[in-house]
């Protein structure tokens, strides 16, 4: 059954109206970044105990759901999953459109910004964070390849590339789990289970988003969507998230186990605190249980609603899991004298805060609309969408 | 042989070769120590001399080099013992100048290196200010420059534009002629001690070997090169 490819139309008042609410969000946040970079980043909430904030939690969770939506952009060609050929394409221009998104993040953080050529001329062997600059830039260009691929029909050039596709996505994000794994320092960032972890739960938001996306899209383009395609993915969804949640579960029963690493965990989910709200409601409440029972549920894992809705629920779960990863790491203090307290004026020994700023959030939510333009333009300018998604 | 056993045959041996070296790119993940020279240098301070509430070496520090406000090169901790009616002890604490550093193992453009005397610093122009070496120093010694600041009290030291990291350079500006880095000299007590420790005559090496010095957390193998007596 051969699938036609068109682009959409794009001349609706709706069309042109979500173009410039976009553009406008989009402007906000560019300009937000402006002020970081001109004054300086006092203006937002990060400081010398958690030098890491919002951006950087943003960026780890886009390169989570680029790589989901590039490995269920292979479903067809590399897993043999053929029914899911209709949207591999949208699938892998997502995963590319996200990775932008993400390196935009990245860049808009740094103190210097305009000095990110020298990432590129000097690549440092011995850090992990450098070797992703690499992995990163690669993925783009593959990406590129392998929609190339994709438009002119290269069947076998489609499985080679999506299976280098697939194996670099899960590098590429293994690498973003050991940007914080590899940190010996810190006793809520080293961890070998970071990087697997890191794959996982970028498997389970990409699959989330690319449900609601594609729901939304096939809708707001009246175009047919066969729910058993959606029904699969969903099943597939309820078992990255169980993933997710069994490597959560022996991370944190390692470190509470650990007498060296046992305050850290315990600060984290028994202490009371935000970290610990976060933690339990927005990932285990609402990122695994609620969408777990949801998909399992016999009168509710077949209904369309209901695995939008949980995979809402999952889209929030991974970005508090993300949130989760950055910050207490940074909030809870290194330990430098064991056996002893330990005070100062640059806050050694004590509790750090990060509160984050309007700046960070405007900046956010600018990087995700510049995402979001990209994507609603590019279902104009290619053919992206199948005319109809029948299973 | 027909040809597609030797291509099989070949094939396997080119993907071995191919494998074969990987091991050694195992050795990346450990920053080779390329600054091996003569001299290392390094600092004992002690704690027997340093006077509860003093923050004389503090202040020259952020005199001399022209430290903004909420940052700290060299900065004195409190530490008390988690046991009843235990005293607060001061403690400064600076970079150690790791003879395996942290930093500049995950510097990713190479800003943060290690110079052959053993001091390690920061190339402030090409520091893109990611900020990830403050994430990997387990000793809290680096500082961002979050706001610009135009006020300079020592024009003999660069200014350093905001969105860069910074931290304690031992005064690589002094010690380049002949000086002590400010703290040392201003220290009251004579609290610190810096030099070579590769110079077995010198007052730092012989207090090192006496084994009665004690560096900050050992267990994690950076190798500081600042040595505390009486800690």
């Amino acid at each position: 059954m051969k699938i036609y490819f068109t682009k959409i139309e794009g001349k609706t008042i709706r069309f042109y109206l979500l173009v410039a609410v976009l553009t406008v969000l989009a402007s906000g946040g560019l300009y937000s970044s402006y002020l970081m970079y001109t004054k300086g980043h006092y203006l937002t909430g990060m400081n010398n105990q958690v030098p890491w904030g919002m951006p950087i939690v943003l960026t780890i969770y886009l390169i989570g759901l680029s790589a989901g939506s590039l490995v269920l952009s292979s479903l067809s060609s590399v897993f043999g999953q053929t029914e899911y050929k209709s949207f591999a394409r949208v699938a892998a221009y997502l995963a590319a459109l996200l990775l932008v998104g993400a390196l935009l993040s990245l860049s808009l953080d740094l103190g210097r910004p305009e000095r990110i050529t020298m990432a590129f001329f000097y690549l440092n062997p011995t850090s992990i964070f450098s070797w992703n600059g690499f992995l990163y830039s690669a993925y783009i260009v593959i990406c590129i390849v392998y929609l190339w691929a994709m438009f002119t029909e290269r069947a076998k050039w489609v499985k080679a590339i999506g299976t280098l596709a697939v194996v670099w996505a899960i590098c590429v994000h293994s690498g973003t789990g050991a940007i914080f794994g590899f940190v010996s320092g810190r006793e809520l960032y080293h961890s070998p289970l970071t990087p697997p972890s890191f794959v996982a739960a970028a498997l389970s938001s990409g699959t989330a988003l690319i449900i609601i996306l594609l729901l939304l899209t096939f809708k707001c383009t009246k175009r047919y969507l066969d729910p058993q395609l959606i029904i699969g993915l969903s099943r597939l969804l309820v078992a990255f998230i169980l993933v997710v949640f069994y490597l959560i579960v022996i991370e944190n029963l390692t470190r509470l186990y650990a007498p060296a690493t046992y305050e850290a965990a315990h600060f984290l989910l028994f202490s009371g605190n935000e970290y610990c709200l976060v933690f339990w409601i927005g990932l285990i409440l609402i990122g695994s249980i609620i969408p777990a029972i949801i998909l399992f549920n016999p009168k509710t894992k077949d209904s369309i609603g209901w695995i939008v809705f949980s995979s809402v629920l999952v889209v929030i779960g991974v970005l508090c899991e993300r949130f989760i990863i950055v910050i207490p790491g940074q909030v809870f203090p290194v330990e430098l004298f064991p056996g002893y307290e330990v005070s100062s004026p640059f806050m050694d020994g004590a509790i750090g805060s990060y509160l984050i700023s309007p700046l960070e959030v405007i900046q956010a939510v600018g990087i995700l609309a510049i995402v979001g333009l990209l994507y609603v333009l590019g279902l104009k300018l290619f053919a992206l969408l199948p005319t109809e998604a029948k299973k | 042989m027909d040809r597609r056993t030797f291509l099989k045959i070949g094939g396997g041996l080119v993907l071995g070769a191919a494998i074969a070296p990987l091991p050694q790119l195992v050795s990346l993940l450990r920053a080779e120590d390329t600054a091996s020279g003569k001299t290392k240098l390094g600092m004992v301070i002690d704690l027997n001399k340093c006077k509860p509430g003093c923050t004389i070496c503090v202040d020259a520090c952020r005199k001399e080099n022209n430290v903004p406000p909420d940052n700290y090169w060299l900065r004195v901790a409190n530490i008390k013992p988690k046991f009843p009616n235990a005293q607060n002890r001061p403690i400064p604490l600076l970079c150690n100048h790791c003879e395996d550093p942290f930093c500049v193992k995950v510097c990713l453009v190479k800003a943060s290196f290690k110079r052959k005397d053993g001091i390690v610093l920061i190339d402030e122009h090409r520091c893109i200010g990611c900020r990830y070496c403050m994430i990997v120093c387990p000793y809290k010694s680096r500082s961002f420059v979050f706001k610009k600041t135009n006020k300079w009290t020592n024009p003999d030291v660069p200014k350093r534009m905001h969105g860069v990291v910074e931290k304690c350079n031992f005064c690589v500006h002094r010690i380049d002629k002949g000086l002590m880095p400010a703290c040392v000299d201003a220290c009251p007590e004579k609290a610190m001690v810096f030099g070579n420790l590769n110079n077995s005559q010198s007052e730092i090496a012989k207090l090192i070997a006496s084994g009665k010095t004690k560096t900050i957390r050992p267990d994690l193998s950076s190798k500081p090169k600042v040595y505390y007596l009486g800690l």
